[in-house]
């Protein structure tokens, strides 16, 4: 079953076209992950699907409702799509555990008792309750990371956008938030990756998605597009990024 | 020459009463200000083709303009222009909410922009509505970052009010000048009304430093 149907979506940044007549259709239980190189697309594309990015051209389907479907529709699509930046963008003025639990006070509507349960459990999961009470700028880059994804994970969207998750931290650090996003992946969660951690895609990925010039390129399974990559520019992309 | 200090002992009450009209002046001006000043700002950051121009004409009006000018203008002009009567004090008082909401507008919008654009996405990114984001996330922290200019533009509106001397009205400055006329003690007086003055300003900005150290600026 479908869950995000890209339907000859564009997408234009004044007069510089930076999505061109994509169609895209990503499963229910898909880990899918999006490489190419800088500005082909990848980002934008992601953020197209929670209309971050609002598109020019064609329609944009996320769990049966359509980007062009107005306002309070938008609203509905984020809370089933789940995001997670690559500057993290937690709140300073909260905790980490006021973070995760802002998502289910102001958008789930729930008593700040029962999101701050909600939050615990979250922040247990992703290995942090113990610095539940400490403010993001006490935190390490990928303890914020994993806070993010908590703070995502709380308004229980059905599908996770993460956008260069790994990029702003240190390589120690990588590793941390990687092992977060694989048992989400386990458990069965839908998610969409932009990233430029191989290793990921090919452990954790169910489908691999090479941009280039705003359109899709090459687009199939991790594994066989890894080790033996046709596409003479999947290729020697992958021999700089590697 | 001699100086007698016992001049500045009769004339306090005067003075005082002075200083107090001139802090009613400044209080109300600047609550109102601050009012006008959030609103203007807002609307230039997030109001739209058209709420956005309005602001930014009142702003750049009242920043390209003299205060003393706004004050005649007020007080002369205005009850020509629209067939009423306007007291000195009311006059003083619009004049302090109009004059600083222009500036406090500017602070607000600098405020507002200054906070990080991430932090919005990720806001709405939870799926929160945009006048959410703004309560809950952008505004406290922009908030913080208004403090330290606010007191500043506060600060700067106490003084501003020495000029309503022009209309009239018993502010402190004019009450200053009134026993000047009498006594002629311009030494003693002119230095009684710069410590009051120097009072004031200093209780504010000790208040201010008190709320900047209690408030984590982010």
């Amino acid at each position: 079953m479908s869950i995000v149907q890209f339907k000859n979506v564009t997408k234009e940044f004044g007069s510089i076209k930076v999505l061109t007549n994509v169609d895209l259709e990503i499963h229910k239980g898909e880990v899918v992950v999006l490489i190419g190189p800088s500005g082909s697309g990848k980002s934008t594309l992601l953020r197209c699907i929670n209309s971050l990015e609002r598109i020019n051209g064609g329609d944009l389907i996320v769990d049966g409702i359509s980007v062009h479907d107005g306002k309070n529709k938008v609203r509905l699509i984020r809370q089933e799509a789940g995001m997670v930046f690559q500057q993290f963008n937690l709140f300073p003025q909260l905790t980490a555990l006021q973070n995760v639990a802002c998502g289910p006070r102001w958008v789930r509507r729930l008593q700040r008792r029962e999101a701050e349960e909600l939050a615990r459990d979250l922040l247990k999961k992703v290995g942090l309750l113990e610095r539940a009470d400490h403010f993001p700028a006490e935190l390490s880059g990928g303890q914020q990371q994993r806070v993010a994804i908590a703070r995502a994970l709380a308004v229980k969207p059905k599908i996770m956008l993460f956008d260069e998750p790994t990029s702003a931290l240190d390589p120690e650090l990588r590793h941390e938030v990687l092992r977060v996003m694989q048992s989400l992946a386990e458990e069965g969660m839908t998610m969409v990756v932009v990233t430029h951690e191989i290793g990921f895609a090919r452990k954790v990925g169910t489908r691999l998605i090479f941009m280039e010039g705003g359109k899709i390129s090459v687009d199939g399974d991790p594994k066989v597009l890894l080790d033996n990559p046709e596409n003479p520019r999947l290729k020697d992309f992958l021999q700089h990024v590697h | 020459m001699e100086l007698d200090w016992s001049v500045v002992a009769t004339a306090l009450p005067e003075l005082l009463a002075g200083a107090r009209i001139t802090i009613v002046i400044a209080l109300i001006g600047l609550f109102g200000g601050s009012a006008v000043g959030a609103l203007a700002g807002l609307c230039r950051v997030y109001g739209g083709i058209i709420l956005n121009a309005i602001a930014f004409v009142y702003v750049e009006v009242i920043r390209g303009t003299p205060m003393l000018v706004q004050v005649m203008f007020i007080y002369f002009a205005l009850p020509l222009l629209v067939d009423i009567r306007i007291d000195p004090f009311l006059a003083a008082v619009i004049a302090v909410v109009i004059n600083s909401g222009a500036y406090i507008a500017e602070i607000f919008r600098s405020a507002l922009l200054s906070i990080n654009k991430g932090l919005s996405e990720a806001g709405l990114a939870l799926g929160m509505p945009g006048w959410k984001v703004l309560t809950n996330v952008v505004g406290p922290l922009a908030l913080r970052r208004v403090l330290a200019p606010l007191g500043n533009q506060f600060i700067v509106s106490i003084k501003d009010t020495s000029l309503f001397i022009v209309i009239g009205v018993a502010e402190l400055t004019r009450a200053g000048q009134e026993i000047m006329a009498t006594n002629f003690r311009a030494v003693e007086i002119w230095s009684a009304v710069a410590v009051l003055y120097l009072i004031m300003t200093g209780v504010l900005s000790f208040l201010l430093r008190v709320t900047e150290k209690r408030m984590r600026v982010l």
